[in-house]
């Protein structure tokens, strides 16, 4: 790999300790995957955010970076906490992993790490343009980022994301590059009924095309202009869990992407597909293991809820109760939070006796709860290490279910 | 019988030896893998309850989330990664916890992925396997007992 005398310089340790280590990390990546040089990157989001996926050995890394005084030479956003900030003793979080987290968050932020504490940094907190090479972690991120807003980015793993914000580089591989960005397998949806699809159901076509591209770039035609940046987020979590994706070319929506020949830059489709009601389906059936809606929790905001989801909500449950069974979790960024309350809709839900959660992700709140009910697919499939039971609903459903009636 | 040998493409340099322990299903390793255990707990994955500290990890690619880089690494903080891991392709994301672990812990994880052959096709579980990342070759030492009685 060509190596600039800035890049020699970091990783001979010139600048320190902390782009030293940063620099071979992913130098080495860089050489394992054929890249030829390092690649300028304009900013990072970092999944390794939260003490409970990178664990003792991920913060031992990131106190080492910053306590040997690295800064992050680009913009750089964070994905969920272990916590959320404000209320992390009232959601029955130990306060071992709290201690961890604030350590954590301590070290990322004197790094200079932007406190976004999102999964949808998208919506709130990150900049994006076309073309754009940038630096992600958080698969469903990764997807939007290169779907919906054609910026480019790999799938970032966990702490090569921090070591990226310390150098401002990445190995240029993989996604940067434009033959891998090239359209593979070709799925028509005019079989569908797409006018009448909710967020959940993006999500269930996500996962199909996921499931079945698996490593291929896949190629979507027929999605609706008009298709909600929600739903969106809804298909690029659910493609990035049912397979590897981390770039669909929607025609249409995906800026690089306005025919099947650009989707493809030239060559033919390798598959054509033809999605018809019944995969779905099954993909649906797959994704619910229970078709009977008694949860005892219900959670919403996997990835994080926007505020026109909060408000959604906040007008579908206005005045109804929360059945005292149940118990109604929303997870949501702390920007998304703090404009939804300035609307009331946070009251209006609290009020219902739902709870709002910030910062956070479900997977850090203990739920000791079979039964789960969600509107995502992506926590419907990731989530069975901790549930016996998933249910899956629209986000109308899931407020039906929790108030115990046909809203 | 001479041992089979199949040639592939090191990621992660390293000589390792162990019993084999095989899927065809990809595999995420964040939300399949305890880390601090080794044993796999997603129960829609067909590994569930296996435990993979100490075995050949043959897989044919992950899927799903960033952390997984983070979840080898701890692994290995705790000892209980796979004594090495074979894929048809290998992600980045794992890439970057195999480099990690020898960074930070000085421990290698053999790594090596397009095999000429797709080794699950031929490695049984509980077969003794060597890996060479370093010549990038997979070898087939031993059948597990319960086929050799057969």
């Amino acid at each position: 790999m060509f190596l600039t005398r800035e890049d020699e310089a970091m990783l001979n340790g010139e600048y320190g300790q902390g782009p030293e280590i940063a620099m071979s990390i992913l130098v080495k990546l860089g050489d394992m995957y054929g890249a030829d040089r390092m690649l300028k990157i304009e900013n990072v989001h970092i999944d390794g955010a939260a003490y409970g996926w990178i664990n003792d050995a991920g913060l031992e890394l990131v106190e080492k970076l910053s306590s040997s005084g690295a800064r992050f030479r680009v913009p750089a956003t964070l994905n969920p906490s272990s916590i959320d900030f404000d209320m992390w003793k009232e959601l029955d979080i130990p306060s071992h992993v709290a201690k961890k987290q604030l350590r954590l968050a301590k070290a990322l932020k004197e790094m200079g790490a932007i406190p976004t504490w999102t999964c949808a940094p998208y919506q709130y907190g990150a900049d994006l343009r076309f073309g754009q090479n940038v630096a992600w972690g958080e698969s469903n991120a990764v997807g939007f980022a290169n779907t919906v807003v054609g910026a480019r980015t790999e799938r970032l793993g966990d702490l090569a994301d921090v070591c990226t914000a310390v150098v401002g580089k990445y190995p240029n591989f993989g996604l940067y590059l434009d033959e891998n960005r090239r359209g593979q397998i070709l799925f028509e949806s005019d079989k569908l009924k797409l006018d009448t699809f909710d967020s959940a159901d993006y999500g269930v076509l996500g996962f199909f095309v996921g499931s079945v591209a698996q490593e291929r770039v896949p190629v979507i035609t027929g999605i609706p202009r008009n298709i909600a940046t929600d739903q969106l987020k809804s298909f690029c979590a659910a493609s990035a869990v049912g397979g590897s994706v981390a770039l669909s070319h929607l025609c249409g929506v995906t800026p690089e992407a306005k025919t099947v020949a650009e989707a493809c830059r030239g060559s033919k489709p390798e598959e054509r597909i033809t999605i018809e009601d019944n995969e779905l389906e099954k993909t649906r059936q797959k994704l619910s293991t229970v078709s009977e809606e008694h949860p005892e929790v219900i959670c919403l905001g996997c990835p994080h809820c926007s505020v026109q989801e909060l408000v959604k909500l906040a007008c579908i449950m206005r005045g109804k109760k929360v059945k005292r069974d149940v118990r109604l979790l929303v997870f949501t960024s702390r920007a998304a939070k703090t404009l939804a309350d300035d609307m009331g809709a946070i009251e209006a839900i609290e009020s219902t006796g739902g709870k709002v959660v910030a910062d956070t992700c479900w997977n850090f709140v203990p739920l000791d709860a079979k039964t789960l009910m969600t509107d995502s697919v992506k926590m419907a499939w990731t989530s069975l290490s901790k549930f016996t039971n998933v249910a899956l609903g629209s986000l109308e459903r899931c407020a039906e279910a929790a108030v115990g009636a046909r809203l | 019988m001479r041992n089979i040998v199949i040639r592939c493409v090191s990621v992660s340099k390293g000589v390792s030896e162990g019993k084999a322990l095989v899927t065809n299903q990809p595999l995420c390793l964040y939300d399949s893998l305890d880390p601090k255990s080794g044993y796999i707990v997603n129960r829609r994955h067909e590994l569930y309850g296996e435990n993979v500290a100490g075995r050949i990890l043959i897989f044919p690619y992950g899927i799903g989330s960033s952390t997984s880089a983070a979840t080898i690494l701890e692994a290995s903080r705790c000892n209980k990664t796979p004594s090495a891991i074979i894929n048809l392709k290998t992600e980045p994301i794992l890439a970057v916890g195999a480099i990690l672990a020898e960074k930070l812990y000085g421990k290698t994880i053999p790594i090596v992925h397009r095999p000429e052959t797709n080794p699950a096709e031929i490695i049984k579980k509980h077969d003794l396997v060597r890996v060479d990342a370093d010549a990038g070759l997979i070898e087939l030492i031993g059948h597990s007992p319960d086929l050799r009685g057969r």
